[in-house]
């Protein structure tokens, strides 16, 4: 009797301790995420800007100055006119590539032709290469097509080079069972309608985690603009700021948290699909 | 409203796999069709290339008087029923129903209307604002027929639709799909694999395995006439108990020897008279096939029965209604493991075995299946391949029960005693043998008459009653084959001539009568180095069997009967070998190329002949994959 | 071991037997398509005949007026391109131009990387000519065949409303083909054919690039200055790219599995810290962390406040530090998107095994052991193979942390630099286009080598060998 009375306040000794200390590693693991975001949410109403003058991680003076700043002060660094042209290429990227991408998967996916296979491996083999190898080739090939200096040349190389990423997508459109597509073919609707009408609405979450990360990429990329744009003027927020030295932290800050904060919300309120959608290409892929 | 008729149709996947061979059906306006099988059989791949999901690779489909082989499948005016239903998930039930009529561009207020009939047929009026996913299986079953019958299609085509249902809706919406069957009066078909599902439902059954149909008929056919050892284990449950065993005739009797046992029964000939002789010498091994129903333990039956074998009772499972007694008639066996000794018995009400129990139990003969042990075809068919007929060669005559034959010239036979095996499609009605009609059996279509010749018992084909009583018949020798002294001496004559060759097309410029010049196309059969011109009807069929210009590269076979050529002064040149006389009939065995060819002869011919082929009436056979086209 | 020497044969064997049967499979390919190409050639009508010699003439012939035009216009628009530059810019590619430039005299030379780019595009251009060709001949054919065998041919406006219905492929992957071909084959091989000139350096337009074949890769492997750096940063590159890996996946998994534990409550508030770390772009979370190990940066200042002299973490003299840094910093930006995808993994596990296994009495532990893990990694094994690769080639983490620092030994380059640093700042900084242009090739070749080992030895592999 006693015994197993033992046993009983053993195991839940042991549960308790178990829950301390999972919510203690928990409690360190948010400190360690969160603590660089507060830090640099501090740091932008620092009131003097350079990083010399804090108080280790805080500022010594707190106020709005840097935002103030960012918005006013638009001589040396146009920060709003930066942020317009970071959200219209990602905008314009975002479409352009989530289009693409999405019909690619679904090519690939639905479709059964010759050249199917040749395709995805050659896609693979194209994967392998380091990203930006070619990157002197796409300069060169710009200033060819006039498009240097353009944000429609970034736009070009972000929505062109999407469709590589296809797979994950295929691997969602793969779960879609063919059964629908051939009930609705009997139903007289072409593949194009088939398409639009069924394809389209069932993808609602895979749509939602491309689009996402297509946004995601060109808003935060900075080689690719550093490289092709060439004017202050046409600067993305990531080139901006970069130019931004060790004196202008609480500035650079600032611009840092009005960037991010999109890109958060997004985040956000799409978890759950972004959860899903990589998981289905994981497990597909 | 439509007949479906499926000629020679195949499938043929790129790498080879044939997963349809040469499916030949007839399907009546307003049957229920049931293709049945174990997965991997074809029937599936039939029903979609019926939905035109899955194109046709040989062969011609039919849809009324229509030849659907390229049309697109909302055309068709076919519907279909999905296994996992494939409902719209992101549309309302009222919208799955409409989609259809909708891409038709039917009038929206036409539409309301029938969607809202099928909903009332199909008693889901109250959930068409739903979504699918609100919905139970059987529910969304409902939705799926729905969605099929409110476009009022010729053929409804449903694809396993009760299998993903738990088995006491399964057996609900059986019946349901049946009611729906009778009101809606179309033609169905249904696939499953499920024997049951078949049995119950269907007006007709098509048993498939492996790609190629097994057996064609009704239900009831299909249990009673099984004509191989897979469909007889595959209809009915319990499964049929097969044994395996020889056949021996002894005199008036047939002694049935069950191999792994020591049991051994003795029954009279006349209850095994279709069954093909070659198998009643005793050392042929067969597998003897009895239904769970056929034995029986009870002992007033036993005690009368002369078929009676012992049992080593195993374990029994109570059904309620009937006992089923799982035994041994091996002593040593376990009678749980499937063995050719196993046996299961049904036995009425509830009854008390002990196991190790050794019983006698009751054959009843009358029911038995009897199969090749290797091809596993039925040795006893409902129509017989041939009538076996002890008979006497003496003096140019055959006899046989009374009866004399004139041998032909064309049969060299030596004297002495001989066995005639006689097609019963070579006794035809009219002649001068007296013979009296025992008895007409309807076979699909076919009507078997059992007559008596003399003493003998024989069965002829016909294609209508006759009235019992007296008849003469006359025997197509040409049909019949001799064994002389176990060995076969004589062969029937071969009806089918093949030859190769090629097909090719001459474009030509012909005076139309208004004096312009008209372009005009023939196509010709090249048959042994010669032009034949073939008939429309023919080449079309070639034309939509092959794709591209194959046709012009490809060897076929044509085939062609006896009586489909002509002697003429031009065509195939032939160099005479022999002349066969039948009597009644001349013909003609004639070395064409590298084939010889049986022709109907009016007259005696020698030498060098010329042969026209009746183009029309060709059959055409493309060897590389094997595919009859014509 | 055992294992192992097995795991290993079966994989060599393995790889053998793709590499034999992808071969074997050429001559029977080929040989078909001669005997399709001989079929047409020798039973082709006049029709077939016109279409070779002028791309539509045949069509036109059939009166197939809409289709023969558009064959017709773009042979028309293809000659021009030829006539006007392709042609020159076909023969350009070989000897990327002869006449050097001189602004003394007045010469304007030939820009040899022009030409190549030029070059390049002008054999897609041909390429895609050549079967835009071959289609039109099919398709005459086609028509023969069906003129020949009676049946109608499909008429132009069919033929279009297929390009919505069975061929819907052809319509929706023509826009990601050109992109893929303009922005990813195109430039690749451009670098890749740049591996083998002499551009860069002191030869670049409008001194005259020349082919130089495998120079740029011997120099690497074994010229001095370049060939000490390489191996140095290529033993550092594997290091980096297995531990930030293994670190990143590791501990994804662990905060998952902690996350995904019955007793948290508040799952979603927990999840929001990582998500947070996720969501900020990167280049601000780089560009912080440099802020914070700067001289002037915050951990100083406590090293300072503490009495101790400021370190340069980041600085020349730092080694270690700072790739532990790189390390730290590339997890905090890392885990918590290897943690989303465990996450949604973990959701998908059947709970019957658990169930089973609880029947069974196994402990959490040998749950965990036996049940999560494997399924884990089955499902990740791909991901992992993707997230290594990234890994060998994180551009951002030392860019930002240290790209202006120089170590010594080193030819422009520092001891925190991975291959695709040195690669960058060679080309684009530097100049050094082939000898970048090399680099890339050479990590090419390694990341396919290691990610098709992992991928052969991972379970999802070897499951699929015995499920065959």
């Amino acid at each position: 009797m006693s015994s197993a009375k033992s046993a009983a306040a053993k195991a839940k000794t042991k549960r308790i301790l178990n829950i301390v200390i999972t919510y203690c590693i928990l409690l360190i693991v948010a400190f360690i995420f969160f603590f660089p975001c507060l830090w640099l949410i501090l740091a932008s109403f620092s009131k003097s800007g350079s990083i010399y003058t804090f108080d280790g991680f805080f500022p010594t003076e707190y106020s709005v100055a840097s935002f103030n700043q960012l918005f006013t002060d638009t001589v040396m660094y146009n920060y709003p006119k930066w942020f317009l042209n970071t959200l219209f290429i990602a905008v314009m990227s975002c479409i352009l590539g989530t289009l693409l991408t999405i019909l690619t998967a679904y090519v690939m996916s639905r479709f059964r032709f010759k050249s199917r296979k040749a395709m995805i491996k050659t896609t693979l083999v194209l994967g392998m290469f380091p990203s930006f190898m070619g990157t002197i080739a796409v300069y060169l090939l710009m200033t060819q097509f006039n498009l240097i200096n353009q944000q429609w040349g970034l736009i070009l190389i972000y929505s062109g080079t999407a469709p590589m990423g296809y797979l994950t997508q295929k691997g969602f459109f793969d779960t879609i069972p063919y059964s629908i597509d051939e009930a609705a073919r009997i139903d007289g609707a072409s593949n194009f309608t088939i398409f639009i009408k069924f394809i389209l609405p069932l993808s609602k979450p895979i749509l939602v985690f491309t689009a996402l990360t297509s946004f995601a990429w060109p808003w935060s990329d900075f080689i690719l603009p550093k490289m092709l744009l060439i004017d202050q003027d046409l600067y993305t927020v990531a080139v901006g700021l970069m130019s931004l030295d060790e004196t202008q932290f609480s500035r650079f800050a600032a611009g840092s948290i009005i960037i991010a904060i999109p890109i958060i919300v997004l985040y956000f309120c799409l978890v759950k699909y972004m959860i899903n959608g990589m998981s289905a290409g994981a497990v597909k892929e | 409203m439509a007949d479906l008729s499926l000629k020679h149709i195949y499938k043929v996947y790129p790498n080879g796999t044939k997963a349809v061979n040469d499916f030949n059906m007839r399907i009546s306006d307003k049957e229920f069709i049931v293709f049945v099988g174990p997965s991997g059989c074809g029937k599936s791949t039939v029903l979609r290339m019926i939905a035109g999901l899955e194109p046709i690779t040989a062969g011609e489909l039919k849809i009324g008087d229509v030849v659907v082989n390229d049309m697109e499948p909302k055309d068709r005016d076919i519907a279909m029923v999905f296994q996992n239903y494939a409902l719209y998930p992101h549309m309302t039930i009222y919208e799955n129903i409409a989609f259809g009529l909708r891409m038709k561009r039917v009038p929206k207020d036409e539409i309301d209307r029938r969607v809202k009939e099928a909903a009332e047929i199909l008693g889901i009026t109250d959930y068409l604002k739903r979504k699918p996913k609100e919905m139970s299986g059987g529910q969304r079953q409902r939705v799926a027929l729905g969605r099929a019958i409110v476009r009022e299609p010729k053929v409804m085509l449903l694809d396993e639709p009760l299998s993903n249902l738990d088995a006491k809706l399964r057996t609900q919406m059986r019946s349901e799909i049946v009611k729906l069957h009778k009101k809606l009066n179309t033609t169905f078909i249904y696939v499953t694999h499920d024997q049951v599902e078949a049995m119950t439902m269907g007006t007709r059954i098509v048993v498939m395995k492996s790609g190629f149909i097994q057996q064609i008929d009704t239900p009831k056919n299909l249990y009673k006439y099984p004509s191989n050892k897979f469909v007889a284990g595959f209809i009915g449950t319990p499964q049929m108990n097969f044994f395996e065993g020889t056949l021996k005739k002894v005199g008036d009797e047939v002694v049935i020897d069950f191999a792994g046992s020591d049991a051994k029964i003795t029954v009279p000939y006349s209850m095994m008279m279709k069954t093909t002789p070659s198998y009643l010498n005793g050392d042929k091994p067969v597998i003897i096939g009895l239904r769970a129903e056929d034995i029986s333990l009870d002992e007033e039956k036993v005690q009368k029965s002369a078929a009676k074998i012992k049992v080593k009772i195993s374990h029994t499972e109570e059904l309620g209604t009937e006992t089923l007694v799982y035994g041994d008639i091996d002593m040593n066996g376990d009678g749980f493991a499937e063995t050719n000794t196993r046996v299961i018995i049904k036995s009425g009400g509830f009854k008390d075995y002990t196991p190790d129990e050794v019983l006698e139990a009751a054959l009843d003969i009358s029911a038995v299946h009897l199969f090749d042990k290797d091809t596993e075809e039925s040795i006893l068919p409902r129509i017989p391949e041939y009538n076996y007929v002890d008979c006497v060669s003496r003096g140019g005559k055959l006899s046989f029960s009374g009866v004399n034959i004139a041998i032909p010239p064309a049969i060299c036979l030596d004297e002495g005693a001989c066995e005639l095996l006689i097609p019963p499609t070579a006794i035809t009605f009219g002649g001068d043998i007296p013979a009296e009609v025992e008895g007409c059996e309807d076979i699909s279509g076919k009507v078997l008459i059992s007559l008596e010749i003399g003493e003998r018992r024989m069965f002829a084909l016909s294609d209508r009653k006759l009235p019992e009583g007296k008849t003469a018949i006359s025997i197509d020798l040409k049909q019949v084959a001799v064994n002389m002294g176990g060995e076969q001496v004589i062969s029937p004559m071969p009806t089918v001539n093949t030859l190769n060759g090629t097909f090719s097309m001459v474009k030509s410029k012909v005076q139309r009568s208004d004096g312009k010049k008209q372009k005009v196309r023939t196509y010709y059969a090249n048959i042994a180095g010669k032009q034949l011109v073939m008939p429309e009807e023919v080449y079309l069929k070639m034309f939509s069997a092959l794709s591209g210009r194959k046709v012009y590269n490809t060897t076929f076979d044509y085939e062609f009967t006896p009586y489909d050529f002509t002697l003429a002064q031009d065509g195939l040149e032939g160099e005479v070998q022999a002349m066969l006389d039948y009597g009644s009939e001349l013909f003609a065995k004639v070395k064409v190329g590298g084939s010889i060819l049986y022709i109907k002869a009016e007259n005696e011919v020698a030498g060098k002949v010329f042969l026209l082929p009746e183009m029309a009436k060709v059959s055409v056979i493309e060897k590389e994959r094997g595919i009859r086209i014509v | 071991m055992e294992k192992a020497k097995q795991i290993l044969r079966s994989f060599f064997s393995g790889l053998c037997n793709k590499i034999a049967s992808f071969f074997k499979g050429i001559p029977q390919k080929l040989r078909s398509k001669l005997a399709a190409a001989k079929e047409i050639i020798t039973q082709g009508n006049g029709n077939v005949g016109a279409s070779m010699c002028i791309m539509g003439l045949g069509q036109l012939l059939y009166r197939q007026w809409a289709k023969g035009t558009l064959y017709v216009l773009l042979q028309a628009a293809f000659i021009i391109y030829f006539v006007m530059r392709g042609g020159a810019d076909f023969f350009g590619l070989f000897t990327l131009g002869q006449v050097k430039g001189d602004a003394w005299y007045g010469i304007k030379g030939d820009n040899s990387i022009i030409m190549m780019l030029m070059g390049i595009l002008s054999v897609i251009m041909i390429i895609f000519y050549i079967a835009v060709y071959i289609t039109n001949i099919k398709d005459v054919y086609r028509t023969q065949c069906a003129e020949d065998t009676l049946k109608r041919p499909p008429s132009f406006t069919s033929e279009l409303k297929d390009l919505l219905d069975k061929k819907f492929y052809k319509t929706a992957l023509v826009l990601p083909i050109i992109g893929v071909c303009v922005f990813s084959i195109l430039p690749i091989v451009f670098m890749i054919l740049i591996a083998f000139t002499n551009y860069g350096g002191d030869i670049v337009p409008p001194e005259l690039v020349d082919w130089v074949g495998f120079e740029n890769f011997g120099s690497i492997l074994s010229l001095g200055q370049f060939a000490s750096t390489f191996f140095r940063i290529l033993g550092w590159n594997l290091l980096w790219a297995v531990l930030s890996t293994a670190i990143n996946y590791f501990a994804g998994l662990a905060l998952a599995l902690l996350l995904n534990k019955k007793c948290v409550k508040g799952k979603a508030f927990w999840r929001a810290f990582p998500i947070l770390a996720y969501a900020i772009p990167g280049f601000i979370t780089l560009l912080g962390f440099k802020f914070m190990f700067s001289y002037g940066g915050p951990i100083n200042f406590y090293i300072q406040e503490g009495g101790g002299k400021a370190i340069g973490f980041l600085a020349v003299n730092s080694k270690w530090a700072a790739r532990f840094i790189g390390l730290g910093v590339n997890a905090w930006i890392s885990i918590p998107s290897t943690m989303l995808l465990a996450t949604g993994i973990l959701s998908n596990i059947n709970t019957d095994l658990y169930e089973a296994a609880r029947v069974d009495g196994a402990s959490a532990w040998k749950q965990f052991i036996k049940i999560t893990l494997p399924y884990v990694v089955f499902a990740t094994t791909p991901v992992l193979i993707t997230q290594f690769i990234n890994n060998f080639n994180n551009f951002g983490v030392f860019y930002f942390l240290r790209d202006s620092v120089r170590s010594e030994g080193y030819f422009l380059a520092n001891n925190t630099d991975l291959l695709i640093n040195w690669l960058y700042r060679m080309s684009i900084d530097n100049n050094y286009y082939s000898i970048g242009a090399a680099i890339s090739l050479i990590i090419f070749i390694i990341t396919s080598i290691i990610s098709l080992v992992v991928y052969v030895l991972s379970p999802a592999y070897r499951q699929e060998e015995t499920f065959r």
